[in-house]
């Protein structure tokens, strides 16, 4: 099952890539161990997770096509 | 039912003052407005460690801050009783001294400009995946966030 991962920001710097594909997570939990285990400079940034452009605060499942994206602090304005 | 009209928001590179003269001019044709309220943010040359801010380019998670601006401006109009709402953000670089947000409300009445165009500042400020890159005279640069 896969699911799109888009980066924005400094976290793009970190990832090296603005999106990445992602295969086997089943949820958004899963999903955050499994970025900060591939890429560890994510756990010294803030970000919130958005699943379909909705920013989740709780574990969210997820399902074949989804698109999350991990959003740094805004900076509209 | 909302209107499916789709208004396009952001705009390459600073927002410039005619046009912003030219939006005033155009609501000139509508009666029932009696009190515009507009702001505009400026890209303040801001000093970081010693360097000063010189530009900022901005950058967005499209899909989702397109959805934002629309839920943003149908709120809006919910809230407030308004004639007219424009917003207008840029993208890429934006140099100092040159604008990066123009929100532009309308109503009948002054009290509720003033409300509604605080209200969609701060609504956007808070919400709109939107990031900027500010950039200093020597080409480096940090990330900015939203206080």
């Amino acid at each position: 099952m896969s699911i799109q991962v888009k980066f924005f920001g400094l976290l793009t710097e970190i990832v090296g890539a603005d999106e990445i594909s992602v295969n086997g997570i089943a949820d958004t939990d899963e999903l955050k161990t499994k970025l900060l285990r591939d890429f560890p400079k994510l756990k010294d940034n803030r970000f919130v997770i958005a699943v379909s452009k909705q920013i989740i605060r709780n574990n969210q499942a997820l399902h074949a096509g989804d698109v999350v994206a991990l959003l740094p602090p805004f900076a509209g304005g | 039912m909302s209107e499916k009209k789709k208004h396009k928001v952001f705009v390459n590179g600073a927002v410039n003052p005619q046009f912003i003269a030219d939006s005033i001019a155009k609501h000139s044709s509508k009666l029932n407005i009696g009190a515009h309220n507009i702001f505009l943010g400026q890209v303040r040359a801001d000093e970081i460690n010693g360097k000063t801010v010189q530009s900022i380019d901005y950058s967005a998670y499209d899909e989702m801050a397109e959805e934002k601006f629309h839920e943003i401006r149908e709120t809006a109009f919910e809230k407030f009783n308004l004639t007219c709402l424009h917003i207008y953000h840029s993208k890429g670089i934006v140099r100092a001294g040159e604008i990066s947000l123009f929100v532009f409300v309308s109503s009948k009445h002054r009290d509720i400009v003033f409300d509604a165009c605080h209200w969609i500042v701060e609504e956007i400020k808070a919400n709109v995946p939107i990031f900027g890159k500010e950039i200093f005279e020597d080409q480096n640069y940090v990330w900015k966030q939203n206080l």
